[in-house]
């Protein structure tokens, strides 16, 4: 399928390694993943996975429309998914509030879709163009009722392009909205990057295989059986609570049994959706548990650690719902100190202290001044912990 | 013909939801006379829907229906039309989830000129939530959220329509279910955005505060007041007070359809990017080959 | 990030030419082509088969703003994105030869457009003024070109990218069509002599 991005690939030309925007490697994960659909609105900082998949979409039989708004969006990706395509869509903050309703739609009539996020600083307007990771939460429980929820985040280049395709796979699989999380830094960077060497990344228990275009029933075997308008059967898709024959109930057991399956699909599967990366495992007193840009800053600090003599593990997670609760509690368990700094007041520190704290002492540092942490901020923080330690 | 409609209803799901004499199922059934007399395929039509009572038909209709959520049937039908240009895809939406919360969604289908038929049942309330006030309440009506009369203008659906770009635009009553089938016949054979004004008696939520004490007196009132285009123009603008103009208010054979100028474009492009691209843009790509 | 891999050698000479990891910072005005410049910078490091980050900031409006590049170019993946201290920077206005003056290392290099910054700021380290558009002015007539015109300058002065590098960025990233003109105005730039900027150095 090379040939189909003959724009986006241009610059793939003659090198392993190509220097790509991390938008645009959103969008060329998604096409690679089979991606055929996407509808969107514009919003700084994502725009450009919405003007990339403009470009290719149509030339290789795909479909792109601009909507009106962002509800639009998404909707016409729900739409999309339903006759059997693979949709995506892309925004920020203002968007992805507006994306909320619908996406709980999409929930509970277990549509696949992928939603990218790429988070600015907020509320409202906020910061359009600095990065920031306030919209974890929004991405665990933004719309109402009780809800599974897979959220990936994304911390370089590679990601976006890799995680998109982890996210479309884990949509047909779950049938269910992903939602992948970048920030203005990672979205709007350019990085050197590799599409040939991602396959050595060992994302998910399943290999990565893509069908383009469409969705795949068969990768879904433990889920419901889907509705696909015009397979061989005209469904029936509502929002309201309904049972396997896709019409409503307001039956007690039923509802109950309705919720439980929707939400447990997810959660049963945990070890299968967790993406993970620890490094110097088994070998400090704190670890740093980050994500997205974040983790970037710790997996510096993994560097430096050494030099500095600091007994510091780093647990960098891909997937951050449904929670990697066995990890973390692993983790917790062995070490004394967990430190999550995070580019918003402690929304993933709050879920970890909850997982951890009755095994080890879960500290979050906050940023909202739409800067990075800097190696220098958290080696800081360790040596005073780790110091603060030896004294008591 | 009564029977046969039941062919395409899930009869397993009767009785309805709907308050005895509501208009809805008037409408319902035209449609269904029609689905069957243009001879639709079942899994190729596919019926998107919002929410609210005129919504919940997509729930006993026995073709591919969507419900969606509250104002956002066009935007998923959208979706759907442009994924599978094959399909006949029909948009049942009410006055609150086409004009208010949709209303965004309805000028901008109307711009595109989307192939969809969009049926929107005009019965001046909120009927699901009780009877509240709708954006095509005339002034001094009653709502429970008007208690002292409406006093906002309302929205004329069909000139809004036409405005927008639609280029199918009609308006009927359920006082006069065949002229209603023909229009929704006609809409849907037409190529482009067809909009179509169903004006229906909601006796329960609008009749009860105005007035209007039987479902009868509401299809009579609808009746008497149903007045075609070539009658109203020859009325004067204060004849026209209170009238509800029917038939096909206007018709563009001409104006460019957006899937079809879509998929011009995209062949176009795929031609331009030349060998590299090797997609055949006019085959209709088969979902059923996937499984 | 993972650059190194397919990397044929292709040589560089320059002040900053040993180093492993450099931190670049391109700073002008809306309009400049600062962003480009980070780009055709970072794609030429990438091409040298060197691992690149380049992240950009501008002021909110497209003409007359600040605009700003940063490139880090290493052998190694990099992990934190953002420019710690600078080890290079390129100053295209007045404003942001003073303003990012701050951020240089002591032993970095500091090369501005002589033409517009008047009053370059004190730096003990290397400081190198050289007319990039006027140059841009007298080779191509187009002042526009004074970007790539510095670009040139830079990949022979410090040595961060390759000559080859630099030639097969400019040639990817700008318009078709300007290819040629922008070629002419790398070659000003990469035909700087040292005796021009030496003297400079203290
Ligand atoms: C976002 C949202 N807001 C409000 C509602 C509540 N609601 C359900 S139906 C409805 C009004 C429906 O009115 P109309 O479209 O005129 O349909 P009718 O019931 O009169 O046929 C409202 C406000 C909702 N479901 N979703
Ligand atoms: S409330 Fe009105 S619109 Fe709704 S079912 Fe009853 S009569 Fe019909």
């Amino acid at each position: 399928m090379e040939q189909w991005h003959s724009h986006l690939l241009r610059e793939r030309v003659d090198q392993s390694s190509l220097l790509i925007q991390g938008n645009r490697a959103c969008a060329l994960g998604a096409l690679d993943a089979g991606v055929t659909f996407f509808a969107g609105y514009p919003i700084t900082p994502s725009s450009e996975i919405m003007e990339a998949m403009a470009e290719e979409l149509p030339r290789i039989g795909g479909v792109f429309v601009q909507m009106e708004d962002e509800i639009a969006s998404i909707c016409a990706c729900i739409g999309a998914s339903l006759t059997g395509k693979l949709a995506m869509t892309a925004t920020s903050g203002p968007g992805f509030s507006l994306m909320q309703e619908a996406l709980g739609y999409a929930i509970i009539i277990e549509a696949p879709l992928v939603v990218v996020n790429v988070m600015r600083v907020g509320p409202s307007t906020g910061r359009p163009t600095a990065p920031s990771q306030g919209d974890v939460m929004q991405a665990r429980w933004g719309t109402h009722g009780d809800h599974p929820a897979i959220v990936l985040a994304a911390s370089n280049v590679a990601d976006m392009y890799r995680l998109t395709m982890a996210a479309v796979r884990f949509a047909q699989r779950f049938r269910t909205p992903v939602t992948v999380l970048a920030d203005q830094l990672v979205g709007q960077m350019r990085e050197s990057f590799s599409p040939e060497l991602v396959g050595r990344y060992r994302l998910t228990s399943g290999d990565f295989d893509f069908t383009p275009g469409y969705i795949r029933p068969e990768l879904a075997p433990e889920v419901r059986p889907p509705h696909i308008l015009g397979l061989d059967e005209h469904p029936h898709v509502t929002g309201l609570f309904h049972d396997e024959t896709g019409f409503p109930t307001n039956d007690p057991d039923e509802s109950n049994e309705f919720l439980r399956e929707l939400y447990n699909k997810v959660a049963h599967h945990r070890e299968e959706l967790c993406l993970y990366d620890i490094k110097n495992e088994g070998k400090g007193r704190v670890c740093i548990v980050a994500y997205g840009s974040c983790a970037r800053t710790a997996r510096a600090v993994w560097r430096l650690a050494e030099y500095e003599g600091l007994p510091v593990e780093v647990l960098h997670l891909y997937t951050l719902f449904p929670l990697p609760v066995e990890i973390i509690q692993q983790v917790a368990r062995r070490v004394e100190f967990i430190l999550i700094p995070e580019l918003n007041l402690g929304q993933y520190a709050h879920e970890v202290r909850k997982m951890a704290e009755q095994w080890t002492t879960v500290i979050g540092m906050g940023k909202i001044d739409g800067t990075l942490f800097t190696p220098r901020e958290l080696l800081d923080r360790i040596a005073e912990l780790t110091g603060k330690y030896e004294s008591v | 013909m009564a029977l046969e409609i039941e062919r395409f209803l899930h009869t397993e799901r009767l009785p309805h939801i709907w308050c005895p004499g509501c208009g809805l199922g008037i409408i319902t059934a035209a449609f269904l006379r029609v689905v069957i007399d243009l001879g639709l395929e079942r899994d190729k039509t596919v019926v998107v829907s919002g929410i609210g009572c005129s919504s919940r038909a997509a729930n006993y209709l026995d073709l591919g229906t969507v419900h969606s959520i509250h104002g956002r049937a066009l935007a998923v039908a959208t979706g759907v039309k442009m994924a599978r240009p094959d399909f006949t895809v029909i948009v049942f939406t009410g006055d609150g989830d086409g004009a208010a919360i949709g209303g965004n969604h309805l000028i901008h289908a109307c711009r595109r000129n989307i192939d969809l038929t969009c049926i929107l049942f005009n019965n001046s309330t909120y009927g699901m939530t009780g009877g509240q006030t709708s954006p095509t309440m005339a002034v001094g009506d009653r709502s429970t959220t008007a208690r002292y009369g409406q006093v906002e203008p309302p929205f004329d659906l069909c000139r809004l329509a036409e405005a927008a770009g639609a280029s199918f635009v009609a308006r009927g009553t359920a006082a006069q279910a065949r002229l209603i089938e023909r229009l929704i016949k006609e809409g849907i054979q037409h190529q482009g955005f067809s909009f179509i004004e169903a004006v229906v008696p909601c006796p329960t939520e609008y009749g009860r505060r105005n007035a209007l004490k039987s479902p009868l007196e509401m299809l009579d009132n609808e009746r008497t007041r149903s007045v075609t285009q070539a009658q109203a123009v020859k009325l004067t603008q204060e004849e026209l007070a209170g009238k509800i103009v029917t038939g096909v208010l206007h018709l563009d054979e001409d104006a460019p359809e957006f899937q079809q100028a879509y998929a011009a474009s995209a062949r176009a492009q795929a031609e331009r990017a030349g060998a590299r691209v090797q997609i055949d843009m006019t085959q209709k790509l088969p979902v059923g080959e996937q499984k | 990030m993972l650059g190194s891999v397919a990397a044929s050698f292709r040589p560089r000479f320059g002040l900053l030419a040993d180093r492993d990891f450099v931190e670049v910072r391109l700073g002008g005005s809306g309009g400049q082509g600062v962003v480009l410049m980070g780009i055709i910078l970072a794609t030429a490091a990438n091409h040298d088969g060197r691992c690149v980050v380049e992240t950009e900031s501008y002021g909110p409006e497209a003409r007359g703003g600040y605009s700003r590049s940063d490139v880090i170019i290493a052998e190694a993946p990099i992990d934190y994105p953002k420019l710690d201290n600078a080890d290079l920077l390129v100053a295209l206005s007045q404003d942001s030869a003073q303003g990012y003056v701050k951020s240089l290392r002591r032993n970095g290099v500091l090369i501005y457009d002589s033409e517009i910054v008047k009053n370059p700021p004190a730096f003990a380290g290397a400081t190198i003024g050289l007319p990039f558009s006027l140059w841009a002015k007298e080779e191509t007539g187009r002042i526009q070109a004074t970007n790539v015109v510095a670009l040139g300058a830079v990949a022979r002065i410090t040595g961060v990218v390759s000559i080859q590098s630099i030639r097969e960025a400019v040639s990817e990233a700008v318009p078709a069509g300007t290819t040629e003109v922008n070629l002419k105005a790398l070659d000003r730039g990469l035909s700087v002599d040292p005796a021009e900027w030496e003297t400079d150095q203290r």
